[in-house]
């Protein structure tokens, strides 16, 4: 090739490219870039277990009801529920004229189905929870849908806000265990927003959906693309690669807030992690030893008083200054505090006062005989040293730690910190009980019932009562609230639960985390940013969302 | 016949390096402490009904191999059952029809996911590689004909820095300076919108995601080849056929790739397959860094997410590339030489 035609290819080819991406512009629609550190496990509703997966179901699927910001449920696919005489069953009445994402109408036979689906599938990790109370659903007319109960529910709204109506034409050809392998990757639903491209863990690419019965969205099309490295989601923000960020590493605070045209926001998660910190109370007598429990925890932990000491000497708002730089509230019981009616809003915590706390486990007995600076037994059998694990992957817990040992050796008790792979913390946590303590966690619920479940004496032997935590009362309160139909009746008993966990010192919550999320304010405006809870990347939000031009 | 021979043997000493890595591979994470159906997986709403269906269904409810339920915790069980009905040949004989297995995570064929995640590697690494061996063997002949010289000291220098680096490092830096000084995308492989674009565009895009992993996969890999390639082409240089051939008067250009470039080609032949092989892996940092969705970000993820089927089936995918490079490397290598073969 002579120099001249070189020259010429030179040329042409980035015009070429530019006229392109020239022409392109004008066709264009405005897209919402979103950036976040995960990805959907599975767009199939059934098998989805990550809360990326779940913030795609709400966007691309309707359900009877819509989960609000303050904890209520609204109507949305649904008119009116009327519940019988007797409560146990309900006439769902659903909107006229809605249409499926593929142009096929969503009848009264659509929901039936869903929620026969969900029910009779036990496997399905989730959604089956949701229904164990169902008897069965059936169709009076287009629009009309009879649920009928095995027993009463004093939470409809929640148990439907979840389910979410797939169309028969599709979905009854999945049936038994094909159901959670079936890849779902036209996800056709009902909801705000339709899929237009997928690609596991690289992007979610949904645009508005035109015929959807409600407010249509301010925004063509919207793209979740997933980061693996948490310092490229700071990096893209504040060079306007994304508009949103879902999270950041919490050290990146103060360089994002200092930056021009983005606003950095934090609040109670919508579903947020609930960290805690667990004390092995499982004893010779509640030890599921047919469920592999070796029940090796420290005597001195099924002591109140020493549980009670450890909570006094725990400095909730130094670990949440230190540990959280500040983004986070000390925390109370596993209901978190955005759990709003639920949240015990009387309970009084126990007051950081290492000089009380020492004071209480000399009185109990709890002396250092041999002066090392540890406490023994009352019968001088062994010191109070406990083993200390965390999950490995936890990025607040090697800190917490830290400082916890730091705090409790004021008290004369001794930690042996020591990380393990979440796999080897599950096989010593529960139903082994062969642990002291534990640093972990629990993913959260809009209703209670899921939470406090974890504290009944029937969760020992399944592993899912991590403590060994046993008490008669708590255990008929949790049956009793769950068929409680009077809301103020509910809540009362929740709360009474609340204090009881709280008294019995069950788990000491170090702190409740906020969720800190950062948007771009030159490209999009309209979040909602100012509810008892934030996830900007929810439906609600992302349907009030609109370009700034 | 000869040739042959050697052939069969190298070909029959790779197949039983892969059966013993299947065999590793399987029992390495079986003896990790743990249940996957629980693994994770923290969340009040997971049922024991939904537990136990998820065992049934990736078949951990079988024993692992006769007389052995688990082996951690270790438990006995039954030594008189069906071999095949265990979790072992199962996995043993699926493979043998080419199906890896489902995901725990995503519910996918791990074959198909493994597919798409291997082409990008293959992109990525592909252009990396060739950009690194063509710049490696230009520096060092240019290094090696210049040595001792300012050009020598700063070649060196810089391929001494450059493999000394700790990649994801180099590649936290490259992102930054590329997203702010040049405006290069940090994430993935389209920007939005993108992926649904077809022609020149798309192509462009998936360019620009491409500079900053290549650039940072090519700094680290360059290095290594500038070294060893000038070494040999030093030593070349004083063999006498060298000599005889400034003598006749050849230029410096044939001299270089005529006859120094040909003899030096040997070593950097078995490094390169060697490297083909490891790269592979070798890519893990960079395509984390850049969450570039290739087989190394495949491996990232399953390990956080403990999905044992998706590392059994990236393991096995490395192994056999690295073994296959290896073979591959040692037949080219009698071929160019061939002494080796003789031995």
């Amino acid at each position: 090739m002579s120099r001249k035609t070189w020259l010429l290819v030179m040329l042409v080819i980035p015009a070429l490219v530019l006229s392109a991406c020239g022409g392109a512009k004008t066709k264009t629609p405005v897209i919402l870039r979103i950036g976040y550190a995960g990805s959907p496990d599975t767009l199939n509703p059934t098998a989805g277990m990550l809360s990326e997966a779940w913030t795609m179901y709400e966007l691309v699927y309707s359900s009877i009801y819509e989960p609000q910001y303050d904890n209520s449920f609204k109507l949305d696919l649904g008119e009116s529920v009327t519940p019988s005489a007797d409560n146990l069953s309900y006439t769902i009445k659903i909107r006229p004229n809605v249409k499926f994402h593929d142009g096929t109408p969503l009848t009264a036979k659509d929901v039936a189905f869903s929620l026969n689906f969900y029910r009779q599938n036990s496997n399905f990790p989730y959604m089956n929870g949701y229904t164990t109370s169902f008897a069965n659903a059936t169709t009076q007319d287009d629009t009309t849908v009879i649920l009928t109960m095995n027993s009463p529910v004093p939470n409809i709204d929640y148990l439907l806000a979840y389910l979410y109506i797939l169309p028969e034409h599709i979905w009854s050809t999945h049936t038994g265990a094909d159901a959670m392998q079936f890849d779902n990757a036209a996800m056709i639903g009902s909801g705000p927003f339709k899929l237009v491209d997928y690609a596991q863990g690289e992007f979610v690419h949904l645009a508005r959906n035109p015929d959807y019965y409600g407010t249509k969205p301010n925004i063509d099309e919207v793209v979740f693309q997933t980061f693996s490295n948490e310092d490229a989601l700071v990096q893209a923000i504040k060079t306007s690669q994304v508009d949103m960020i879902t999270e950041f590493p919490l050290t990146a605070l103060d360089t994002l807030k200092s930056t021009p045209n983005i606003k950095v926001v934090s609040g109670p998660a919508i579903s947020p992690e609930l960290n805690d910190i667990l004390m092995n109370q499982s004893s010779a007598s509640n030890c599921p030893t047919t469920d592999g429990g070796k029940c090796t925890g420290h005597p001195a932990l099924q002591d109140l008083v020493v549980r009670k000491a450890l909570a006094h000497a725990t400095d909730k708002q130094q670990l949440v200054n230190i540990v959280l730089l500040g983004e986070g509230t000390p925390g109370m019981t596993l209901i978190p505090e955005a759990l709003i009616p639920w949240y015990n809003t009387t309970l009084k915590d126990y007051t950081y006062d290492v000089a009380l706390a020492n004071q209480m486990l000399d009185q109990a007995g709890y002396k250092d005989i041999d002066g090392d600076g540890i406490r023994e037994m009352p019968d001088g059998s062994r010191k109070l040293e406990f083993r200390f694990n965390w999950p490995s992957d936890s990025t607040v817990a090697p800190r917490a730690a830290e400082l916890i040992s730091n705090m409790w050796s004021q008290i004369g008790v001794k930690l042996q910190l020591q990380a393990l792979d979440p796999d080897a913390l599950t096989s010593i946590c529960c139903p082994a009980y062969d642990y002291d303590i534990i640093f972990w966690g629990w993913g959260s619920d809009p209703d209670p019932s899921f939470l406090l479940n974890v504290m009944t004496t029937n969760q020992i032997p399944t592993g899912s009562n991590e403590t060994g935590f046993s008490n008669t009362t708590f255990d008929s309160l949790y049956v009793q609230e769950g068929k409680e139909l009077d809301k103020n009746t509910r809540k009362e008993m929740v709360w009474q639960m609340q204090q009881i966990i709280l008294d019995q010192v069950v788990y000491i919550i170090p702190f409740y985390t906020n969720a800190v999320q950062a948007y771009r304010t030159d490209t999009f405006t309209g979040w909602i940013a100012d509810q008892p809870k934030l996830e900007l990347q929810n439906v609600l939000s992302l349907m009030a969302v609109k370009p700034v031009k | 016949m000869k040739r042959f021979k050697y052939l069969l043997n190298k070909i029959k000493w790779a197949i039983f390096s892969i059966l013993f890595v299947v065999v590793l591979n399987f029992f390495l994470f079986r003896v990790l402490p743990g249940d996957p159906a629980r693994a994770g997986v923290k969340d009040p709403r997971m049922t024991a009904d939904a537990q136990q269906a998820i065992r049934i269904r990736f078949g951990l409810d079988k024993p692992v191999i006769n007389c052995f339920q688990t082996l951690n915790p270790l438990k006995f069980g039954n030594c008189l059952i069906n071999p095949f009905q265990t979790q072992f040949f199962i996995y043993f004989g699926n493979l043998l029809k080419g199906d890896l297995g489902i995901s725990y995570q995503t519910n996918r064929p791990v074959g198909e996911m493994l597919g798409e995640f291997l082409l990008n590697t293959v992109i990525l690494i592909g252009l990396g590689q060739i950009i690194s061996i063509i710049l490696g063997i230009i520096l060092g002949l240019i290094a090696a004909w210049k040595s001792h010289t300012a050009v020598d000291f700063g070649a060196m220098t810089f391929s001494l820095v450059a493999w000394s680096l700790p990649t994801f490092w180099l590649g936290i830096v490259l992102l930054f300076l590329g997203s702010t000084y040049l405006g290069l995308p940090v994430v993935g492989k389209f920007s939005a919108g993108m992926s649904l674009q077809v022609g020149w565009l798309k192509f462009w895009d998936v360019a620009k995601h491409l500079i900053l992993p290549t650039l940072t996969f090519t700094v680290v890999v360059l290095g290594e080849y500038m070294l060893i390639m000038r070494s040999t082409v030093l030593e070349v240089l004083s063999e006498d056929y060298i000599l005889t051939a400034k003598a006749k008067g050849l230029s410096t250009f044939q001299i270089l790739v005529d006859h120094a470039l040909r003899n030096a080609m040997l070593p950097m032949v078995t490094i390169i397959a060697l490297n083909l092989g490891f790269t592979v892996a070798g890519a893990i940092q960079i395509e984390s860094v850049f969450s570039w969705p290739g087989l190394g970000l495949a491996i990232f993820q399953a390990v956080n997410r403990r999905d044992y089927p998706v590392l059994q089936g990236a393991f096995l995918i490395i192994a056999i590339t690295v073994i296959f490079a290896n073979l591959f490397a040692e037949l080219l290598y009698s071929y160019l030489d061939p002494r080796v073969q003789a031995s």
